[in-house]
């Protein structure tokens, strides 16, 4: 009897509530901050971040404690501001955030599976929960488990998983209601190098589907591989941010040469190039002297010079950083206008 | 990964509205304690020493029609209130620590859940299976005994079963709100456990001592209390050094305190703030 109103109770509730259509007119999903503070007690994890995710995959970066997950957190409405806005896919988390987590997924970056279970009841119930009936989740979540690559383990309990396919699984679970907007915490924390190639890969054959997906990481050699577009964060304030290819292109008019030669060579040929360009930043790596200089372009100075002085020149290209040196001038404060 | 593996394509169904997705937890919670060998044990034990026992007492003495008396005698017993007691316990032990041990609340509440509904599926689910022990089986003695009654005053025995109705659903909501905060006080679920159960009893102890210098000291024991307060809806009388008021207000603290505390943990917990 017990179990016959539990099936009936069940079906009015799927029946019933099938109404909450999902939030359409929301796109383009991006974020937009305001002026956005928020503080617990003494600490003050956002102080006036001002920033715009477009659509995308957006890369998240900042040391610890730089207001990363507090802004993920903020963007679900499970925050208070103390000041500013925050618009998610043009709605307001502090008034609309039941709205706004129908269309967002989050893959946490801390273990939070519940180890008792197997991935297909854990992915089907949080299927439910986000709003779908039980057959769609059930259906969805095989599918999506396969999707990261989670096979007939997918009955086995969780608490017998390895570390990548607990990242799998909480991928899963982040994408099992088709959100628009995914926010991934260190999505390859603790995998191996071809989960990680595998992970990499989900993000972007994800990103091909309309999706903005957020990306918090620390592994920066993943970020620059998938990412559209970068914000840096540091003490609750927005450092940087823009395209990748912006940041990564360096300073317009500086250009990277690498040349080898004698001790006695180089050096004569630094001073003499002083003369003509100015030298910004020069690095001396395993006999070969790289150099950052401005002003010139046209390189026939610099070809010139190094025939002069019995030097060999190795590459002459225009600057172009990886995403470790963007960052760590973004924490020097050595930035220039669009990095 | 399969053979073929299935690519990312998107979900075209609709989504239930965000009020009825507790529902979602309450089946899942019932569905678990109902295939919890802990939980199994002792629906046994209590179904064979309270229920049982007290079917064949009403039923097999001849009757003239149900008397409240006889379920005072039969509810009101310590033995069914510390069975409770151990059953809440158990059904609520893991509810909320083990989502604290595995800090999974991110995962409800990243989606379109509030904190009251989290608590409310959950709550209902333990309901749901302490109703199991506490409100059908007295439900169906009361109805078996009218049943079976000699005498021809069925007016005064559907009053009792009412009555019965209405101590079952008290003994149900007695120990959850109560047992759900503890749960939200520690990650592990036999803490929690113990914890439910050593807190009644503790007071039960405090109640001994006290009592020796004023009986009145007795409506503070969750079990003494409760077997007060079933006299009293059975048999419209309660103990002279009973205060009726008091009595009253340590009931339904029991039950709206831990229930306060629980939510305003739990908000906390996911605020973090």
């Amino acid at each position: 009897m017990l179990i016959s109103l539990v099936r009936i109770v069940r079906s009015m509730a799927e029946e019933i509530a099938v109404g909450q259509e999902r939030a359409s007119g929301v796109n383009p999903i991006h974020i937009s901050a305001r002026d956005v503070t928020v503080s617990f007690g003494s600490v003050t994890a956002l102080d006036g971040f001002t920033a715009d995710i477009p659509r995308g995959i957006v890369g998240l970066l900042g040391p610890n404690g730089a207001g990363k997950s507090t802004l993920i957190k903020a963007s679900l409405g499970l925050l208070v501001l103390d000041r500013g806005t925050i618009s998610v896919g043009g709605l307001d988390p502090q008034t609309q955030s039941l709205q706004i987590r129908d269309f967002i997924g989050y893959m946490p970056e801390h273990d939070c599976l519940i180890p008792s279970i197997n991935a297909v009841e854990l992915v089907s119930y949080l299927g439910m929960i986000s709003g779908m009936v039980s057959r769609d989740a059930i259906q969805r979540s095989h599918e999506m488990l396969d999707f990261v690559g989670i096979g007939e383990e997918r009955y086995r309990p969780i608490k017998s998983y390895s570390t990548g396919m607990k990242q799998k699984v909480k991928l899963a679970q982040a994408i099992v209601h088709d959100p628009k907007l995914l926010f991934l915490d260190e999505p390859t924390s603790g995998m191996d190098p071809q989960g990680r190639e595998e992970m990499l890969s989900l993000v972007t054959k994800m990103a091909s589907s309309e999706k903005t997906i957020v990306v918090s990481s620390h592994i920066l050699e993943d970020l620059e591989r998938i990412c559209d577009y970068a914000v840096i964060i540091d003490n609750g304030k927005l450092v940087r941010s823009g395209e990748m290819t912006t940041l990564l292109a360096g300073e317009e008019g500086v250009r990277s040469l690498t040349v080898r030669g004698s001790e006695q060579a180089l050096s004569g040929y630094v001073r003499a190039l002083e003369q003509v360009c100015q030298i910004v930043d020069r690095k001396d790596e395993a006999g070969e002297f790289t150099l950052l200089i401005r002003g010139c372009e046209d390189g026939k100075k610099v070809l010139r010079l190094a025939a002069e002085n019995g030097v060999q020149v190795r590459s002459f290209r225009p600057e172009r950083l990886d995403l470790e040196e963007v960052f760590l001038r973004a924490f020097r404060g050595g930035g220039r206008d669009g990095h | 990964m399969g053979i073929n593996p299935i690519e990312y394509h998107p979900w075209k169904g609709e989504r239930t509205a965000v009020n009825l997705r507790l529902y979602v937890i309450f089946r899942s919670v019932f569905r678990h304690k109902l295939s919890s060998i802990g939980v199994i044990v002792l629906m046994v034990l209590g179904f064979m020493l309270v229920h049982t026992f007290s079917l064949f007492t009403i039923i097999l003495v001849s009757h003239d029609k149900l008397e409240g008396s006889d379920m005072t005698s039969y509810l009101g017993s310590g033995l069914f209130t510390v069975l409770s007691i151990l059953l809440a316990a158990v059904v609520t032990s893991d509810l909320i620590s083990e989502d604290l041990a595995n800090r999974s609340f991110v995962l409800y509440f990243s989606r379109a859940l509030k904190v009251r509904d989290y608590l409310v599926g959950k709550a209902a689910g333990a309901l749901l299976v302490m109703s199991l022990f506490c409100v059908i089986p007295p439900v169906l003695i009361a109805s078996v005994s009218i049943a079976t009654q000699t005498g021809s005053d069925y007016g005064h025995s559907f009053e009792v079963l009412g009555e019965t109705v209405l101590v079952g659903a008290l003994m149900t909501l007695f120990f959850v709100p109560f047992g759900l905060m503890i749960s939200s006080f520690t990650r592990r679920k036999s803490y929690a456990a113990v914890g439910t159960f050593m807190a009644f009893f503790g007071l039960t102890v405090v109640v001994e001592i006290f009592s020796q210098f004023s009986r009145g000291w007795r409506v503070i024991s969750p079990i003494d209390s409760l077997s007060i307060l079933f006299k009293w809806l059975y048999e419209g009388q309660v103990p002279s050094y009973v205060d009726k008021t008091a009595l009253l207000l340590i009931v339904a603290s029991l039950i709206i305190v831990p229930a306060v505390i629980v939510y305003f943990r739990m908000t906390r917990e996911v605020v973090g703030k």
